[in-house]
């Protein structure tokens, strides 16, 4: 039954680990089986789980673009079990990967229209995989103007710094806003909490759409900021993220009333989230 | 077939198959393999659901060892079974749970069993006073749902073979079956299912009741139920439509171990807690209320088919008399 199993994960191999934070670190693998590797697809948004076996299963976002075919990154906040297990790992050891799992941004629908992309904290992992696919160059030219607004609680905390204060802001057609909540000697940039600082830069919602990832009660002001900079609730998409054991519409956890969010989600759009029960 | 031949026809079933059938133990009766017919227990509904047979409470996924490289071994062999004695409540559950086990991501560990295993029903010859079958469109005699259903009459069994599956057993087994007096225990069957009929105590009314669900989330009337709800979960673990698991990892210590699955509920506070703190469902209110919606809007909402079966099993075992049937008229009832 194997090939037909998603319960069973596939061997993968750390080949680097790259430290963003002091608790968050981006783990780059590749699946062991080389046809395997050579045939695995993720779509921005999805989400993939990882076993560290004798501890346990996890589901975190993909936060590589699949235009980085050759392999695929974890960005993990130490946190819980399996995480600090995780973060005990070293380039070399191995892992289990199941997935890809759940629903995407829908790029397609995106095509001709500037996004604009809201994250904290972790939360930016899901987004970088649709901004890294925006920005690569064979899908550059299918959209318009990139803003990213990014927010951490402190320097220290931003993720993907690499991104953030450099590789995106050197990319054509695209503004980068970071701010950290509170000011530090080293930070000359913004400082104030992500949904204040939005209000500040007030992007324009014409022709564009508005993708979200970060701690729930920042996403729900990000939302309310956001409409009344005028943008309507369909041009609004987040990710949800439930407590996950099987990812594949089994386990029962992750519903918000009859929808399972490791199959209906992660990504929402804010009309749907509005017909959800607000229980998640 | 003659009453008096059940024995022998299970003991020769227990030759070829691995029969899994009702037994008692410890004054629970659950379904478990058994090799001597004796042991079968039919006068009640089990304590436990048969659906343990396809969906166990503790079920080994695979096995892994990391002492020379990430090794993972599938967990194989599923032995041809027949599962006997399922009332029509439970051939139910199992017509609620196979939607959830298919779907894009098809169940190995369920359907392998769910096809290797002959299924024979067992109409029920009383009422239970925790019996509401009627309300989700059951019925005491119906097959639904089984390969072979047997009914018991006063001498006889009417068995009647319902799918191709019951026709294999039925050849295979031709010996014990009679064709003698059909018509008789047809008619027979009939009359039971008339009697029964009238004999259930609950009169569980659904009219009106999911377009009630369906918007009464936020109504006070979860918090006032869930007073009193200690948050057990032996309704949901009881529940033949339950499907709710955890995975964890049983390490030996040595490298190598096993990853199992066994049944969770939605009963529990860290069902849905994350890492972070944050939970979805906080208290036994949105949990509660979660287990209720499931039963009467959810899975009907998702697959189109009643998440309750009308076993009664919660209504029994609750040990603070949460009664289903009676939330149900609440819910009727509250404006």
């Amino acid at each position: 039954m194997s090939h037909e199993n998603p319960l069973l994960p596939r061997p993968a191999t750390i080949q680097k680990i790259i430290p963003e934070t002091g608790d968050v670190k981006t783990f780059r693998l590749t699946l062991d089986d080389a046809e395997a590797m050579a045939a695995w697809h993720h779509e921005p948004g999805q989400l993939g789980m990882l076993s560290v076996f004798g501890v346990g299963e996890a589901m975190f976002s993909i936060s590589s673009s699949p235009t980085k075919r050759e392999y695929i990154e974890f960005s993990i906040k130490r946190m819980g079990k399996v995480t600090r297990a995780l973060h005990e790992l070293e380039a070399g050891c191995q892992v289990g990967l199941r997935g890809p799992y759940g629903n995407h941004f829908p790029y397609e629908k995106f095509k001709g229209k500037d996004l604009l992309f809201v994250g904290g904290g972790i939360g930016l992992a899901p987004l970088r995989s649709l901004i890294d696919f925006v920005l690569a160059e064979e899908n550059r030219g299918d959209y318009g103007r990139v803003e990213i607004l990014y927010g951490a609680r402190s320097y220290d905390d931003l993720c993907f710094k690499d991104d953030v204060l450099d590789g995106w802001v050197r990319q054509p057609g695209t503004v980068v806003y970071t701010t950290i909540d509170q000011a530090e000697e080293r930070w000359t940039g913004h400082v104030g909490f992500v949904p204040a600082y939005l209000k500040e830069v007030a992007p324009t919602p014409e022709n564009k759409y508005a993708l979200i990832c970060g701690p729930p009660v920042m996403i729900k002001f990000v939302m309310q900021a956001l409409q009344k900079l005028g943008f309507r609730e369909e041009q609004i998409y987040s990710t949800l993220e439930l407590r996950m054991k099987c990812g594949i519409g089994k386990c029962g956890r992750c519903n918000i009333g009859s929808k399972f969010v490791c199959l209906e989600g992660p990504v929402f759009n804010m009309v749907e989230i509005g017909q959800l029960p607000p229980e998640f | 077939m003659e009453r008096d031949r059940l024995a022998a026809f299970l003991d020769q079933i227990a030759t070829r198959y691995h029969l899994v059938a009702p037994v008692a133990e410890d004054g629970v009766v659950d379904y478990r393999r058994v090799d001597d017919a004796r042991r079968v227990v039919l006068d009640e509904l089990s304590t436990v659901p048969p659906k343990t047979h396809f969906f166990p409470q503790t079920e080994e996924l695979y096995s892994y060892s990391t002492v020379t490289g990430l090794e993972i071994k599938e967990t194989v062999g599923t032995p041809a079974a027949v599962l006997f004695g399922v009332r029509p409540c439970d051939l139910k559950g199992f017509l609620a749970l196979d939607p959830v086990f298919a779907g894009r991501f098809r169940d190995p560990y369920y359907w392998s069993k769910r096809e290797r295993t002959i299924i024979i029903g067992l109409s029920c010859t009383t009422v239970q006073s925790t019996c509401f079958c009627q309300a989700f469109d059951g019925s005491p005699v119906n097959g639904e749902g089984a390969d072979v259903l047997f009914t018991p009459l006063e001498a006889v069994y009417l068995v009647e073979i319902l799918t191709s599956k019951g026709e294999q057993l039925a050849a295979e087994f031709s010996t014990f079956l009679g064709t003698e007096g059909v018509e008789e225990a047809l008619r027979g069957k009939e009359a039971l299912a008339r009697e029964l009929d009238g004999r259930f105590i609950r009169q569980v009314d659904l009219e009106g009741v999911k377009e009630k669900a369906d918007r009464m989330f936020d109504h006070p009337y979860w918090r006032r139920l869930a007073r009193r709800c200690l948050g057990c979960g032996i309704c949901t673990f009881l529940c033949p439509t339950c499907h709710c698991f955890d995975v964890v990892d049983e390490n030996r210590g040595d490298r190598t171990g096993l990853r199992v699955r066994c049944w969770d509920s939605c009963m529990f506070t860290d069902f849905t807690l994350h890492t972070s703190g944050h939970n979805p469902r906080p208290s036994k209110t949105e949990r509660l209320r979660n287990r209720i919606l499931h039963k009467l809007k959810y899975h009907l909402d998702r697959y189109g088919l009643h998440g309750c079966v009308g076993c009664g099993r919660c209504v029994a075992k609750c040990p603070v008399n949460i009664d289903l049937t009676k939330v149900i008229a609440e819910i009727r009832e509250v404006d």
